[in-house]
């Protein structure tokens, strides 16, 4: 394969080939010698003040090397808005995961054994676990600061000329639950010394960040300290705040020996983080032809006990939730609220899935009361691209959602529409639609990426950067990037990735950013390559060259001259320039909105989901038969890893809105495995039709978007809208599952309507 | 929507806190004889992994609904190779028995069909699921060589994958069953 040929070329990533052998390591498979065993005690109580904990008898246990409580701990908070979490509990637990105290002994057994001989004195306290509840001031206090983490209020042009004038105003409230990512492999980690460094090698999302991290809880320079991330089994956002990495750096700095910490699938549906449960109200004023005039919108997240990436999902969740419409003013008032429920933060989507659920089904809402076609109302309101967004940010980047509408619209599966009658007459048909937008890149804040190019000594290429392969993919498009810039084949480019200290920082790999940047920072990398060629011949010739071309594994000088890059190679490095360059890519930031973190973005991605749903009127049960994602993805560097990101997007969206219950009550998670929460299976999930809209976006890499994200946003609202049309009934809450879908159909006389049609 | 029974008694007593005598076993992992004691309280999964080294099969959860720990097995219940979920039997079950895990399945540096097909479909993302999701099917496939769409999708619901939404994975299984069939051999 040569230029211009591996973007927009379905590869097959080189990860996969290791992977479909069995040969790839990820950190759960590390087993190193004379290794420690690590267990985490995690609190009984969602929130109870810790009176003494007594590690004496743990202690005496003969296999038992070390046991570990706050005490141990230099620094004893993290976390990257606020450093509000702590390594161990000291004072206070404040949600069921808690952890308390660490034990580290010679076998899995050992540890777990020895855990049971800990006491831990506690004083029961009252837990607040309603956000609603959280808010008012005689609520228990989660924090001594207060039980609001954080608020924001925007009023945005004339909503109250906007009401004033309106002819219809539709009301609702919309509630998402607690979903849980649910990755195949748990949280898991090793960590040993090397050269007087801690090494940890664990699956996370940002190397760089885990290891500040580290060092400010141990309170080492970060020097010290190496991270490592291989493969990792999944991630989803689950793995962006810390998790074993700390408590592994502590065992094997105190005792000097290899460590390793597994979380098992109880704990990590415990102790691994949620998607922010929400509650979300909207008020939308709209003229008779379908013009939306305003929306006011009252969103509150439950934060859980710690802040982790709450700030920043809360304003996701602000900056969506109008939707993908030209809405002309709106009133927003968002809360994130703690309370003694598990830690929410960060989740494929980030707060979007929840106000874009609660927009969609407000839109098909209001298109019933006007009479309207959900679609021709969508479509009516879309942003275009130059339009003025709500925030007063004019969109100069690509805006797909009219052109994904259309592809809708004219589909066989819309264009089916109505025939809502199926062969049993328990049975009904339904099709629904809805859309999604998204920001991406970090947006207001600083954001930055570097990667490293190196030429090696055989002409080959290595471009090493700290991204990390969660499955996303990332390593075989930055390759495909790098050989199509460098005229090389994509089997000639090398990728080493997230080792803080052989990669640059490519900053974290989250927000569908990671491709953006690390393909934006490669092109700058190239550019500093062409640039020490032209050094490079204007020591040699005295003479700077005007142009520098890389093609089919040669450099060509002013078209006079050319080398091959193993020559290159040996040159760069005989003159002493080096054969390695830094390309650093900074994402354009527009000033944010005061009182905002990062809202504008620059860049957005958009989305439409048609979904096909069968519902058993007897049950309650919904099956999905159909899903089509249009998405706007700009131009697609794989198509084989963009299809197979957007359908498993899918996949858990059809999860967050039938299936993932997570029930919790009083504080306690009730479903703790994966025989009580249940992620789709196999049967689950129908064939699914992914449909990429190519818009060009100047900034990105080839036109890129990012994918990881989009491909969920839409799912929820796109499922309940079809089961709306399949039954007339209106389900504003997920997850629907089928429990609650039979008790809303009984309350509307589904039932009954249809025991008398058969008797 | 599926529901899965909940099976939680082994892991349960595998916790255990006595530690007991240890049992000699001998099992014939890829075509290799190992022998070894085991306690009687360790599980296949962890012996396959922490004592024989071979960490190709992995673990996704305590329940046996995951079956990332899928593996083909003969020898314990006749003579028939069948996939099994290897969290769900101890050590000590697989004494005398032949096992088949995910590095043994390439031979002479040849891909399997299926391992070949779930490459090239991008049937993996973060490839967790893969091994025990390659050895489910090829349970199946061994029981049903020619299935429809439906039938793969049933055949390996005991699997969960997080990632790939199953499409590529149903296909892959698919395009390799093909092979397989044209080819005669299933191993
Ligand atoms: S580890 Fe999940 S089924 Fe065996
Ligand atoms: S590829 Fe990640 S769980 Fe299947």
């Amino acid at each position: 394969m040569t230029a211009q040929r591996a973007v927009g070329a379905p590869v097959a990533r080189r990860d996969a080939f290791e992977k479909a052998v069995g040969a790839a390591k990820y950190a759960s498979d590390l087993f190193l010698d004379d290794m420690l065993w690590v267990a985490v005690l995690r609190s009984k109580y969602p929130h109870a003040r810790i009176r003494r904990i007594d590690t004496s008898k743990a202690e005496s246990h003969p296999n038992v090397v070390a046991v570990f409580t706050h005490r141990d701990v230099p620094v004893n908070r993290y976390g990257l808005f606020k450093k509000d979490r702590p390594v161990l509990c000291d004072d206070k637990v404040r949600y069921i995961g808690d952890p308390i105290a660490l034990v580290a002994a010679e076998t899995r057994e050992d540890a777990l054994e020895a855990l049971k001989l800990i006491e831990v004195d506690y004083e029961p306290l009252p837990p607040v676990t309603d956000p609603i509840e959280a808010m008012r001031p005689d609520a228990p206090k989660v924090h001594d600061d207060g039980n609001i983490c954080r608020e924001v209020h925007l009023r945005l042009g004339d909503v109250d000329g906007a009401f004033a004038r309106a002819d219809v105003i539709v009301e609702n409230t919309y509630r998402t639950g607690a979903q849980i990512h649910a990755y195949l492999e748990t949280e898991a980690g090793i960590s040993y010394m090397e050269d007087g460094k801690i090494v940890v090698v664990a699956g996370g999302q940002s190397p760089y960040r885990d290891r500040a991290e580290i060092a400010h809880a141990l309170n080492l320079p970060e020097e010290m300290i190496r991270v490592v991330t291989p493969y990792v089994g999944g991630a989803f956002g689950g793995k962006d705040d810390i998790t074993v990495q700390i408590h592994l750096a502590l065992v094997t700095w105190k005792t000097g020996r290899p460590a390793r910490l597994v979380w098992s699938r109880e704990e990590s549906m415990m102790a691994g983080t949620k998607r922010h449960p929400a509650i979300i109200k909207i008020r939308t004023a709209a003229t008779r032809d379908g013009t939306i005039l305003a929306n006011k919108i009252e969103i509150v997240l439950d934060k859980g006990a710690y802040t982790a990436l709450g700030p920043a999902v809360l304003d996701v969740a602000v900056e969506n939730c109008n939707g993908p419409y030209r809405v002309q003013a709106s009133q927003i008032d968002a809360y994130l609220v703690y309370t003694n429920n598990m830690v929410a933060s960060a989740f494929r989507g980030f707060g979007a899935p929840q106000v874009i659920f609660a927009i969609e089904r407000q839109m098909d809402l209001l298109a019933k009361k006007l009479g309207m076609d959900p679609l021709e109302l969508r479509l009516k309101n879309a942003l275009r691209k130059g339009d003025r967004y709500v925030f007063g940010n004019v969109l100069e980047g690509s805006v797909g959602i009219a052109q994904c509408l259309e592809v809708a619209r004219s589909h066989p599966l819309w264009r089916s529409r109505g025939r809502n009658s199926c062969e049993w007459p328990w049975l009904r048909r339904g099709v629904g639609v809805a859309a999604a937008m998204k920001g991406y890149t970090i947006g207001a804040l600083p954001d930055k990426g570097v990667v490293a190019l190196e030429l090696l000594r055989d002409g080959r290429v290595l471009v090493k950067g700290s991204f990390t392969e969660i499955g996303q993919g990332v390593i075989q498009a930055v390759a495909q990037i790098a050989a199509d810039l460098l005229g090389v084949s994509v089997d000639d480019v090398e990728v080493v990735f997230a080792d803080t200290e052989v990669t640059p920082d490519t900053s974290v790999t989250s927000a569908s950013r990671q491709l953006f940047l690390a393909g934006n920072a490669v092109r700058e990398a190239v550019e500093a390559l062409r640039e020490r060629v032209a050094e490079l011949e204007g020591r040699l010739s005295g003479r700077r060259p005007a142009r520098v071309e890389f093609s089919g594994g040669w450099v060509f000088i002013d078209s006079e001259r050319r080398y091959s890059l193993q020559e290159l190679a040996r040159l760069l490095e005989s003159t002493g320039l080096g054969r390695q360059v830094l390309g650093v890519y900074e994402v354009p930031r527009v000033e944010p909105l005061p009182g905002t973190l990062e809202i504008p973005h620059l860049f957005y991605m958009f989305g439409v989901t048609l979904a096909e749903v069968l519902v058993n009127l007897l049950t309650g049960e919904v099956t999905v038969s159909k899903v089509v994602s249009i998405v706007d993805a700009g131009r697609v560097i794989n198509p084989i890893t963009f299809t197979g990101q957007v359908e498993g997007a899918v996949a858990q969206g059809i999860g967050f809105a039938l299936m993932e219950d997570a029930k919790i009550r009083d504080g306690y998670l009730l479903t703790r495995d994966l025989s009580t929460y249940l992620i789709p299976s196999s049967k689950d999930v129908p064939e699914i039709e992914v449909i990429p809209v190519e818009t060009e976006e100047a900034e990105g890499p080839f036109g890129a978007k990012g994918i990881g994200e989009i491909g969920i946003i839409s799912v929820a609202p796109a499922i309940l809208n079809a089961v709306a049309d399949a039954t007339g009934v209106e389900p504003n809450a997920i997850p629907l599952t089928h429990e609650r879908l039979y008790w809303l159909l009984k309350e509307h006389g589904l039932v009954e309507q249809l025991r008398r049609a058969s008797t | 929507m599926a529901r899965r029974a909940a099976v939680r008694t082994v892991q349960r007593r595998a916790r255990g806190p006595v530690p007991q005598a240890k049992v000699p076993i001998r099992v014939k992992i890829n075509g290799v004889e190992y022998s070894h004691e085991v306690e009687p309280r360790l599980l296949l999964v962890h012996y396959i992994r922490d004592v024989v080294g071979l960490t190709g099969t992995h673990i996704g959860c305590d329940t046996s609904n995951c079956g990332a720990c899928t593996v083909l097995m003969k020898g314990t219940w006749g003579n028939e190779w069948r996939a099994v979920k290897s969290c769900t039997l101890y050590a000590v079950q697989a004494d005398g028995a032949e096992i088949i895990t995910i590095e043994g399945l390439a031979k002479n540096g040849e891909l399997h069909p299926l391992q070949k097909a779930f490459w090239e479909h991008h049937a993996l993302q973060c490839g967790y699921c893969t091994p025990g999701m390659i050895l489910a099917a090829l349970g199946f496939l061994k029981l049903n060589p020619n299935p429809t769409r439906e039938e793969i999708r049933k055949g390996i619901s005991g699997n969960l994958c997080r990632c790939t939404g199953y499409v590529n994975i149903v296909k892959a299984i698919e395009a390799a069953a093909k092979e397989i069939r044209e080819k005669g051999s299933w191993i």
